[in-house]
């Protein structure tokens, strides 16, 4: 247990809509280890975001504890590299300042961080398009200088969520190739929230099933695939489709189990 | 991306309004529909403006009031928009100010000038105090808004960068507040040329709110139109500088956003 790089305990979390508190977590127990790639799926509304922004240290638990190597999560820290859907670039800055902020806030001298941005945008196919605006970007591009954004100041943890959510399906296929090429070289800890089971199961070590709301984790599937594999071998195998039917399945017990979506 | 280029006949269609305006000025003058005592015609205007351009003082005035203008215009930015910022970040700061700023909302600030006659005197101080207080709520509540409507993630991507929270004001919410801080700029710089001249009529001895008002005492409605005329082009030159300053400045934003 010690061993876990992320390690949450008992965690619980109720917010208040309009007078109503609403359970968002009950209890939910996860361990993640170093270099482990751990998705979250589940009903929408079933809090797998809450947990994922009290991971990155935004929401404060109400009960239960967050360690990361053994530390209490206390709030936001550049060990751990968040990646929203909605992108969350910053529009007034090109994408080389954009790549280059979590650089600066780090105080790399100006000469190793032109290097680094470059290295990253020449990574994510966007050169040329370095003294461009994110509004002059398609969505594709944008969520590639989001991730490039987060590894260039190489945080351990990655927190994703639904990063893939808002690009059309080929977009995203080819997303999904690249964070794996992009998580494969630099071994990182990541935890992704995705309503996709197919993602889910193609990207992940272990996927873990959410409950619906109260959320808690109710199953989880290691995941067992060739990692040397392209996609085409990896989608059409059996031991793929078998298990992102086993995967499916979970998720769509937590939905049929309350048909009843609340807002 | 860019607007059309101007065309000589994009230009002439921009220039319509204008002819239109004064044809109609001129025929009103005329036609005796307004007596033509209290409503010069144009031409009348226009030698009053060329006899006026010719005399150094009125560039005195000229200057004078668009130093009061845009004096107190500074002030209230340098007021407005630290209480602004300072209410949407801050809860107690909010609680102090939120109910004077909606008190006082809806009070013309012109009703203070005697006030301030009496506090400050006769002359520039009270111009420019008068300018700043009319200019000081659209910097405060644009900025507040401005900075209150900053999206939640773009603060917490910042967070997880390492920027810490009291350096957030600086690297993210003023940043992302530029367009509603650039829009209040260009309402509270309409209102300053207004509150100007509106202050100086009563309460200077000099500047082109009192050669308005000495005119218009004296019955010379030509001289006092054509003193008109010399402000109007002032501030629309000021207006079109400040347009121009803000879309390079935001030309990150989106198009639709900018400023007209």
């Amino acid at each position: 247990m010690s061993a876990a790089k992320i390690a949450v305990e008992g965690v619980s979390k109720q917010f208040d809509l309009g007078g109503n508190p609403v359970r968002a977590l009950a209890r939910v127990d996860l361990s993640i280890s170093e270099g482990e790639f751990v998705s979250i799926v589940g009903p929408s509304g079933c809090g797998k975001t809450t947990l994922l922004c009290m991971l990155g240290g935004f929401i404060a638990t109400d009960s239960g504890r967050m360690l990361v190597d053994g530390r209490p999560i206390t709030g936001p820290g550049i060990d751990r590299g968040v990646v929203f859907q909605e992108y969350a670039l910053f529009p007034w800055l090109t994408v080389f300042d954009n790549i280059a902020y979590g650089l600066r806030e780090k105080r790399m001298p100006e000469r190793d961080v032109c290097i680094t941005a470059q290295r990253y945008i020449a990574l994510i196919g966007l050169s040329g398009f370095e003294r461009r605006f994110p509004r002059e970007l398609s969505g594709g591009m944008k969520q590639r200088v989001a991730l490039a954004r987060t590894f260039a100041y190489e945080p351990g943890i990655l927190l994703l969520d639904e990063p893939f959510g808002a690009l059309d399906a080929q977009t995203r296929e080819i997303m999904q190739d690249e964070l794996l090429r992009l998580c494969g070289a630099t071994r990182k800890t990541v935890i992704m929230v995705t309503h996709d089971v197919n993602e889910a199961v193609y990207l992940s070590d272990r996927v873990c099933v959410m409950s619906h709301r109260p959320g808690r984790i109710v199953k989880e599937f290691t995941i067992d695939l060739d990692r040397n594999a392209n996609r085409e071998q990896v989608v059409l195998s059996q031991a793929y489709t078998s298990i992102r039917n086993a995967v499916w399945l979970a998720v769509r017990q937590q939905v049929t189990l309350h048909p009843s979506h609340d807002p | 991306m860019t607007a059309a280029p101007v065309t000589p006949l994009r230009m002439l269609s921009r220039l319509l309004p204008f002819v239109l305006f004064l044809v109609a000025w001129e025929a009103m003058a005329k036609s005796g529909l307004i007596d033509p005592r209290f409503l010069p015609p144009v031409e009348k205007v226009a030698s009053a403006l060329v006899d006026l351009g010719a005399s150094q003082s009125f560039y005195t005035d000229l200057a004078v009031t668009f130093g009061r203008a845009l004096g107190g215009l500074a002030l209230g930015a340098a007021i407005g928009i630290p209480i602004g910022a300072g209410m949407a970040v801050s809860p107690a700061i909010d609680g102090f100010f939120g109910p004077l700023v909606k008190a006082t909302y809806s009070l013309p600030k012109t009703a203070l000038i005697p006030l301030l006659i009496l506090w400050l005197g006769i002359g520039s101080a009270t111009n420019i105090v008068a300018v700043m207080l009319s200019t000081l709520l659209p910097f405060v509540v644009y900025t507040y808004h401005g900075i209150a409507g900053v999206p939640r993630i773009l603060v917490w991507s910042a967070r997880a960068m390492g920027v810490p929270p009291r350096r957030l004001l600086w690297k993210v919410m003023l940043p992302a507040a530029q367009h509603a801080i650039f829009t209040s700029l260009r309402i509270a710089l309409g209102f300053s040329f207004v509150i100007a001249i509106a202050a100086e009529m009563i309460a200077a001895h000099s500047g082109i709110g009192k050669l308005m008002f000495i005119y218009g005492e004296s019955g010379s409605y030509d001289y006092m139109f054509a003193a008109v005329a010399a402000i109007v082009a002032l501030a629309y030159v000021a207006d079109r500088i400040t347009v121009g300053l803000s879309n390079r400045l935001l030309r990150w934003d989106d198009i639709e956003n900018r400023l007209g």
